[in-house]
């Protein structure tokens, strides 16, 4: 019984272990601080201006596809807005993009997709959204056009403002999506390894022993365990916890010594994390890779375009939505990443590959459904998804769950219906199964 | 004076209550203050995200935190 429960509380810790990895940090770090840019540093007016009544539709929807990417950040914001564009600008149609690429092109979802699971479902995740979103908008728009006709009526200024996105935010933007794609993007350039420097540390053996013992790896079950390399950038990650608390909570009224202290510590955490740490031995290699290199080059010319262009207040700003987004979503990820690992501990493995192993119709739906169910908050759905697919989980079936799931959840579908009615959510619920089932489908047909 | 501020719930709109509260403390303004929660009577407002903050039946602004120097102004112009 005890052995249970220590094996279990291994795969929980192995699972958020290999999640504080230098690979997720490299990707979940700057991705907040992006998320944080885009409620800052993009006027909503460069957007809105797009879907406005009188836009054209192959303006409208695609503007409502970016504006999915680009706005929806966060949940508080996708509603109002999905009720703006369906009662006072471009109606119903671009309305149910916007609503269905929100939260599937949510950055901190894609980018943390990408290195937890691949490239390859992150990239078909942000595609097939937008032309599934596109299609759905589209489907809606026409199924209920009578009604439109009779809705459109009034006029507003509500979509009239326009905006444009100043430069130096492009500017700034640019440069932290540089950070997160040399961060995650796994080529040789990055991967090479320029300088090494090996230290005599006969502790770091003795740690990693110790580490592999407590949490062992399960390549299997894909629970990387922890090194000494992950050990130190867990103990750095508490380190950043704790300044951020006093650095962060009011950083948009001032700036105070922990909040350099902060950022200092998140600079020198991503460097790390570029770097390669391996134990050999009685020796800890300090190797410098081409990642290490551009990502410094990189943070060196973040940290002069903030300083020269950006007022503190601005930048103030930027950084409490960032601490804001992290505390919103980070304590439940843990928790659901911890709990998706003592789970793939009790689900037998067989369990799994039978109901979801191979690429079928049924599969497929069956993903769905369980994404429409089951309510995970924000980014647990990854860790879940890794957990199904360490368990046998077909991609196909996969990507339909992680489209799925972010879409339907009890709570947006009576939001949805008290704006637009009971009768098109109903519509717009089965088209949204039946087209997520069928982009798993396709898309395990493709990759096999 | 009633003050509404627009919102689900979430940090932002705590901190633009926060903040609107600290102006009209600041201009010594008696205001009551109404939060607005839910969806349907947040849009009848003409926004286009929330938080919003309403001073007396005006939408003064949305989708961001306005500084207390703005709120003050608005304040002000209210009275």
């Amino acid at each position: 019984m005890i052995d249970t429960i220590i094996n279990l509380l291994q795969h929980g810790l192995g699972s958020l272990a290999s999640y504080l990895a230098a690979h997720v940090l490299l990707c979940l770090l700057p991705a907040f601080f992006i998320a944080g840019a885009l409620v800052t540093m993009i006027p909503k007016a460069a957007i809105t201006r797009y879907l406005g009544k009188n836009a054209p539709k192959w303006i409208s929807y695609p503007a409502a596809a970016l504006g999915g990417f680009v706005l929806a950040v966060c949940s508080c914001t996708i509603m109002p807005l999905f009720a703006s564009i369906h009662k006072k600008g471009a109606g119903i149609g671009p309305a149910i993009t916007f609503l269905f690429v929100g939260p599937a092109v949510n950055i901190l979802a894609i980018s943390f997709t990408g290195v937890q699971i691949g490239m390859d479902i992150a990239l078909a995740r942000v595609l097939l959204s937008i032309f599934f979103g596109i299609l759905i908008g589209l489907l809606i728009a026409w199924i209920f056009k009578k009604d439109e006709a009779e809705r459109q009526k009034g006029n507003n200024q509500l979509f009239a403002h326009k905006a444009a996105i100043p430069g130096k935010n492009t500017l700034f933007f640019v440069l932290l999506l540089a950070i997160l794609i040399t961060g995650t993007l796994q080529i040789n350039l990055f991967q090479s390894e320029l300088v090494t420097v090996p230290i005599q540390a006969p502790w770091a053996n003795r740690v990693q022993v110790l580490l592999s013992r407590w949490i062992p790896s399960n390549p299997d079950l894909g629970i990387e365990g922890v090194s000494v390399h992950g050990l130190i950038l867990i103990g750095l990650l508490v380190l950043i916890g704790a300044s951020a608390v006093k650095g962060l909570s009011t950083v948009d009224e001032s700036f105070n010594n922990w909040t350099y202290l902060t950022l200092i510590l998140i600079t020198i955490t991503l460097l790390i994390a570029s770097i390669k740490l391996p134990v050999i031995g009685n020796q800890i290699a300090i190797i410098l890779t081409g990642r290490f290199l551009t990502e410094t080059i990189l943070m060196i010319a973040l940290w002069i375009i903030a300083k020269q262009l950006f007022s503190e207040s601005d930048l103030g700003s930027w950084l409490w939505e960032t601490w804001r987004f992290v505390k919103q979503i980070l304590p439940l990820l843990l928790a659901g990443v911890f709990a998706a690992g003592v789970v793939r501990g009790l689900i037998p493995a067989n369990w799994i590959e039978s109901i979801a192993g191979k690429n079928t119709l049924m599969a497929n739906l069956i993903g769905v459904l369980f994404g429409v169910f089951m309510y995970f908050p924000t980014l647990v759905e990854v860790p879940i998804a890794q957990t199904f697919l360490s368990l046998g989980m077909h991609r196909g079936p996969l990507l339909a769950y992680l489209l799925a799931d972010p879409e339907l959840s009890i709570q947006s579908i009576l939001i949805t219906s008290s704006v637009i009615g009971k009768k098109k959510t109903f519509v717009y619920v089965i088209l949204v199964t039946i087209f997520t089932t069928l982009a798993g489908l396709i898309f395990g047909y493709f990759i096999t | 004076m009633i003050i509404k501020i627009l919102g689900g719930g979430c940090p932002r709109c705590e901190k633009l209550e926060q903040v609107a509260r600290l102006a009209a403390a600041e201009a010594g303004i008696e205001a009551e203050f109404i939060k607005v929660k839910k969806m349907n009577e947040i849009m009848q407002y003409e926004i286009l995200e929330t938080p919003a903050l309403v001073i007396d039946e005006q939408v003064k602004s949305f989708g961001r935190i306005p500084a207390k120097e703005e709120i003050l102004g608005w304040l002000e112009d209210a009275k």
